[in-house]
């Protein structure tokens, strides 16, 4: 150890060049992960942070909450299927909404307080109340767009007050508004006026299941309906899974590269410390506690490479505009940075069968 | 300074005795090299780098194997050291049978009973010179920690490098390097120092005070040393000679009787 700490330390140069290295591929990652976590919580916050835990939808809906279409039939018969707990309407509409303010593109969502499909992140104030038109809480994002407690947020002629706030409740990357079915119906009649008359109708249906019962199951049950799980319900809005697996495949193919370039690295270090390792073999150096070393060195190299590229990444995501849809979680941080250091240790591990190949009696007579 | 002096004809080209005759007068040789060959086979023909050799050496002895290019002298000195196995014969270290360990066992025994004194010094380029003496102390047990560091300090003081001690390689003279190495070798206390071409990398000059530097030091420990060497000039300071010829020790003698 004392040989590879030395080495890092009076060859600071050298290992600058590695260290740097790393710290771009880290920055790199961990903004295409900030990214990712970023558009994929925007995208479906108003799925995930809801006491649902699964979604039924119109056979031809294929998932998706704004094109599903269900009557009161339909509602029944998930609603009475067994394993259900609590069955109750959702209804989605994405439109412009007035506040004092000004105008924003918001989701409006219409729920039965008492039923499924609920937010369960309230930060501030409360949800509107069973049987309670006219109110609403509204996501994090459009408090911090300047609109508060006390608000009206309206749809044409329709408005809701607003009594609350929750967070991570974004839908496709817009800001809710969770208000009763009632006065939903009542904005989305102002902006699709061919619906006026229909009273009973929601997009889809919020399922709690009952506990130990899966989506799949339910699914078994009502055979001519969709039913997924809230996370499935995610993925199927339209572009989740394509983002989410371009980025991911981006950051993979990132960390193969560090992977490659770590391996590169102590490949020419070992070669040009054939001589030296030699010398070290012949004085009775084991070729464990050499190839450990360089091992050692990886890791270093890794850990100081995450560190300057994760804040670089910080310092990034602190000056990116707003609506650049950015998160930093500290669990991507961690599994990066487990991937990092683990990249750079199969790297350093092609070198190990090099070392064990230099032979201890070319440190005498030079050649042969 | 030795009584045999008087016995050995004191003119070059006079061949001495021959080594394998001679070992059986070392009855208590510390080093005992018996019928050693080393054969490299390439294809269908082999090749003899070491025939037959059979030498010893006593403790407290620095001799000198005295060979051109070519003539088997590295590989031989290399299966002392426990670097080569040789094909044939044994070789007996106080005690030990070097040609007997196996890969691990031999990288320990080089650690704790082998001082090397390499030709290009090949010391460790980013370890300061006290550190390079150290670092072969965390190879063996024998030698405690704290004992280690008051004996680097010891062998700087001895060497004249005390001054040079935070320095790395880069910063010494090609003798401060030399005299670095010859620490190291020192440093585990071992039974056999090992010098190989010590002078190769140094002028003629430079190359007098280190071999005569190591002869010192070797002596005043009580060390056994073989030094590799095709130069003439360097033998003076050893006990005796083996010259090396073609893969066969050929013959012992004084070094007075090289002297010319």
């Amino acid at each position: 150890m004392m040989l590879a700490l030395n080495e890092i330390r009076r060859g600071r140069g050298r290992f600058a060049s590695i260290i740097a290295a790393l710290s771009l591929i880290v920055f790199l990652v961990l903004t295409l992960g900030a990214l990712a976590d970023g558009l994929f919580f925007g995208a479906t916050g108003a799925v995930r942070s809801t006491n649902a835990t699964a979604y039924a939808f119109s056979p031809d809906a294929k998932g998706s909450l704004l094109r599903s279409s269900m009557d009161p039939e339909q509602v029944r018969e998930v609603q009475e299927a067994p394993g259900v707990a609590t069955a109750t309407g959702v209804g989605v509409l994405l439109t412009a909404g007035t506040a004092p303010s000004g105008e924003y593109d918001v989701a409006i969502f219409g729920v039965d307080p008492d039923g499924a499909g609920v937010p369960t992140t309230l930060t501030e104030g409360r949800l509107p109340a069973a049987g309670e038109d006219g109110t609403a809480a509204i996501d994090q994002e459009l408090a911090k767009q300047g609109v508060a407690i006390g608000d009206d947020v309206s749809v044409g002629s329709t408005s809701a007050e607003v009594v609350g706030i929750v967070k991570d409740s974004s839908y496709q990357l817009q800001p809710t508004v969770w208000t009763s079915l009632n006065t939903w119906r009542e904005m989305r009649n102002e902006v699709r006026p061919e619906f006026t008359g229909v009273v009973d109708d929601v997009n889809a249906v919020a399922i709690e299941t009952e506990s130990g019962v899966t989506a799949e199951q339910i699914q078994g049950e009502i055979g001519d309906l969709t039913v997924l799980s809230a996370e499935a319900t995610g993925l199927a809005i339209p572009g989740v899974e394509q983002q989410s697996s371009t980025l991911n495949s981006i950051i993979y193919t990132a960390l193969a590269v560090a992977a490659l370039v770590v391996a590169l690295f102590f490949a020419l270090v070992v070669l040009e410390k054939r001589e030296l390792f030699a010398a070290l073999k012949a004085l009775g150096t084991p070729t464990r506690k050499l190839g450990a070393g360089v091992v050692l060195q990886a890791i270093i190299a890794s850990l100081i490479g995450v560190v300057i590229g994760a804040l670089a990444s910080r310092g990034l995501g602190a000056i990116v505009p707003d609506e650049v849809p950015t998160l930093f979680r500290t669990e991507t941080l961690i599994t990066i940075a487990i991937f990092t250091l683990v990249a750079g240790v199969v790297g350093a591990a092609f070198s190990l069968r090099r070392i064990a190949r230099i032979d201890p009696a070319t440190a005498i007579g030079g050649s042969l | 300074m030795n009584e045999n002096l008087e016995f050995v004809p004191p003119h070059p080209g006079d061949p001495g005795v021959d080594p394998a005759s001679d070992a059986t007068s070392h009855k208590d040789a510390i080093l005992r090299v018996e019928d050693v060959s080393k054969i490299y086979s390439s294809g269908d023909t082999e090749v003899h780098a070491v025939s037959k050799a059979t030498m010893a050496v006593d403790q407290g002895e620095f001799v000198a194997l005295l060979g051109p290019s070519g003539s088997g002298k590295t590989t031989l000195i290399s299966m002392i050291g426990g670097l080569l196995s040789p094909t044939t014969g044994t070789i007996n270290l106080a005690g030990t049978d070097v040609a007997g360990l196996n890969k691990r066992d031999l990288t320990k025994f080089r650690a704790e009973r082998v001082g090397f004194v390499f030709q290009a010094a090949n010391l460790v380029p980013f370890l300061t010179a006290r550190e390079n003496l150290l670092y072969v102390s965390t190879l063996q047990k024998r030698i405690s920690r704290k004992e280690a560091h008051a004996r680097a300090d010891q062998l700087l003081e001895e060497l004249g490098l005390a001054p040079r001690a935070k320095n790395v390689p880069e910063q010494l003279s090609g003798g401060e390097r030399q005299r670095v190495a010859i620490g190291r070798a020192l440093m585990n206390d071992p039974d056999l120092i090992l010098v190989d071409e010590p002078t190769a990398a140094l002028d003629t000059k430079l190359g007098r005070q280190v071999v005569e530097l190591l002869a010192r030091e070797i002596k005043q420990r009580g060390k056994t040393g073989i030094m590799v060497t095709h130069d003439l000039r360097m033998v003076q300071y050893t006990d005796r000679v083996f010259e090396i010829l073609d893969g066969e020790l050929t013959h012992v003698e004084q070094p007075s009787a090289l002297a010319h």
